[in-house]
């Protein structure tokens, strides 16, 4: 055992014993499930069904696997960015209680406290997110499973890619953090405000023209669009096999961020792989550089 | 006895507010160092930059031979600190929070066991391993900060203010640990205190004011410079007191005089033995010292 292991242990403790971190990162998924469960599933449901012809008919399976996996993939891309906010809350709980200044009379490296506090959010994120990624899976397995295994894998691979995005980029504003009183506020803001901006709630593609082309900007948008792909190509499949036109099932897509526009241009998925990728390595790398500076200054 | 801590001409400013100025002392390897002052006199801003988590203006550091501006990774390691209020994680055991202590200093595994289990003896905290340090009481939770202190055998014990709010009999246990600590392994102990019972027992005195020294020497010699004796009688009458011209004030069942020093307390009881049949001679008292020398008193921690 090292003493990054030791102290990865230590934060991964933390956050799961402090209740208040633990659910204040659980709100956004959950009012979610309460918004579903209330009004939204039936409204996608509704407009789903109103826009087909009324030649085709679809099982109730394909509306409830579709709207299912709208549900999944809302929850999921927005647990990855609040759960890993929420976690790495615990960096600046460090400094405000003063065991920051307890670490730091040590000689331990910079880096390692700073690695430490990465990894141990990366792991308690993702242990939430595939925990969550388990129990929307089996609700879409018991409402209507259309998911191959590619999709699976794929949809895990979404999941890791987006939490090491909301990982490295809480990592960056938090160390700036200093207070409660900062941790409230920017707490507050991610839960309230991420849902939004990564089309939890509503689809990027209701939103305005100019938020549109705004959020296109955003590199976690494209991390919420491979994960709505990765949910729902299964059974958007299926739907074209039972005879719904690919134009159709193309302004399905379109309605649902499965496929994005960037200035009228459209985002594959390789393109946004390599978004996500680029952006979380050059956000690990600022996390770095502002590491070094800082302990430059004292 | 060579100097462990030498500081020498130490300045620091936050803005306009100048919280050192000028500021040189030393301490001698296996000392215990007292150092004081009202709160905002500029300990703390002292100690912090000792254990480099704040940058001086200027000024010259040298602990254990090494220059504070070159080896501070090094010195880190020699250094040992209790914080006026506890750095632990309220949310976890007692266990748990110092294997993550020690692991800042590379004791894992096996040494850690070992050590652990040294300290638990030491500080009487055995059954308290699994507890949760939110739930333990002031003085459990003391011991458990002393014990962080401790793990990695530093040369150099600071403790800023260690038993504010704590009962006596743990303050005086605490003690008791840090007295052997200091025997045993020679151990140099730097204290920022508001009890003045707990600083007369020191080796040597540092008091500061506005960031300043404003006094130093041994308790002996401040209590000397800085106060005067008291000579107490008892089973005399008022008139044969008022009769020595000095003065005094009724206590209890007594009579308190103040005196300048211990000679003209030893003149003034050769003249009147009549009087003298049953009394005792103090020396004045470190809160004396303290109030002579900054015009301020402290009592439990507060200026006055």
């Amino acid at each position: 055992m090292s003493t990054s292991f030791i102290l990865i242990k230590r934060n991964i403790k933390l956050f799961f014993k402090d209740k208040g971190m633990f659910f204040t990162s659980l709100i956004t998924p959950a009012i979610l499930l309460v918004l579903y469960a209330t009004f939204l599933g039936n409204v996608y449901r509704d407009s789903f069904t109103s826009n087909l012809p009324d030649s085709l008919k679809l099982s109730e399976s394909i509306v409830n696997g579709l709207v299912g996996s709208q549900l999944m993939s809302s929850i999921l891309a927005v647990s990855c960015v609040t759960v890993a906010f929420c976690s790495n809350f615990l960096m600046v709980q460090d400094k405000v209680n003063g065991i920051t200044k307890d670490f730091r009379i040590s000689p331990v490296n910079s880096a390692t406290l700073s690695m430490s506090y990465y990894t141990a959010t990366l792991i308690s994120t993702l242990i939430i997110c595939l925990v969550a990624a388990g129990i929307c899976l089996a609700y879409v397995a018991i409402v209507g499973w259309y998911m191959s295994l590619a999709d699976v894998f794929l949809l895990l691979l979404d999941i890791l890619l987006l939490v090491l995005f909301g990982t490295a980029l809480s990592s960056i504003i938090n160390l700036f953090l200093s207070t409660q009183g900062q941790i409230s506020a920017v707490g507050t803001i991610i839960s309230a405000g991420y849902g939004f901006i990564c089309g939890a709630y509503m689809p990027i593609s209701s939103f305005g023209t100019g938020l549109q082309k705004t959020l296109a900007f955003l590199p976690s948008t494209y991390g919420t669009s491979l994960i709505r792909n990765h949910s729902m190509q299964g059974v958007l499949s299926e739907m074209q096999n039972q005879g719904i036109p690919s134009e159709i099932i193309e302004e399905i897509k379109d309605s649902l961020d499965c496929n994005l526009y960037f200035f009228e241009n459209q985002v594959n998925m390789t393109t946004m792989y390599i978004i996500l990728g680029i952006t979380v390595s050059a956000l690990i790398g600022i996390y770095i550089l502002l590491n070094v500076f800082k302990k430059g200054k004292c | 006895m060579k100097n462990i801590i030498e500081i020498n001409h130490l300045n620091k400013s936050f803005g306009e507010i100048k919280a050192i100025q000028d500021l040189s002392f030393c301490v001698k390897e296996g000392e215990l160092f007292a150092f004081l002052g009202i709160n905002g006199a500029g300990k703390s801003t002292t100690i912090n930059i000792i254990c480099g988590q704040l940058l001086k203006d200027s000024g010259h550091i040298v602990i254990d031979e090494q220059d504070l501006d070159k080896n501070a990774y090094t010195i880190k390691s020699e250094l040992g600190v209790v914080f006026q209020s506890s750095a632990l994680d309220s949310s976890l055991s007692v266990y748990d929070n110092l294997e993550s202590r020690a692991a800042l200093y590379g004791i894992i595994g096996i040494p850690f066991k070992k050590r652990i289990a040294e300290l638990a003896k030491i500080l009487e905290f055995e059954d308290l391993l699994k507890r949760t340090v939110g739930k333990l009481s002031g003085g459990q939770r003391r011991r458990i900060d002393i014990a962080r202190a401790l793990f990695h055998k530093p040369k150099i014990l600071i403790l800023d203010e260690p038993t504010t709010g704590l009962d006596p009999q743990t303050r005086k246990t605490l003690w008791s640990v840090i007295s052997n600590l200091r025997k045993n392994e020679n151990m140099t102990v730097f204290l920022t205190t508001h009890y003045m019972e707990e600083a007369s027992e020191a080796d040597y005195v540092v008091i500061i004011d506005s960031g300043k020294v404003s006094a130093k020497g041994t308790p002996l010699e401040l209590k000397n410079t800085y106060t005067g004796d008291y000579i107490t009688i008892y089973g005399a009458k008022e008139k044969d007191i008022k009769s020595l011209g000095i003065e005094y004030e009724q206590i209890k069942d007594a009579y308190r005089l103040s005196v300048p020093n211990t000679k003209v307390a030893t003149e003034l009881i050769i003249k009147n033995p009549d009087v003298f049949n049953d009394y005792e001679i103090t020396k004045g008292k470190m809160d004396d010292v303290f109030l002579a020398v900054t015009g301020k008193a402290l009592v439990g921690g507060a200026e006055k």
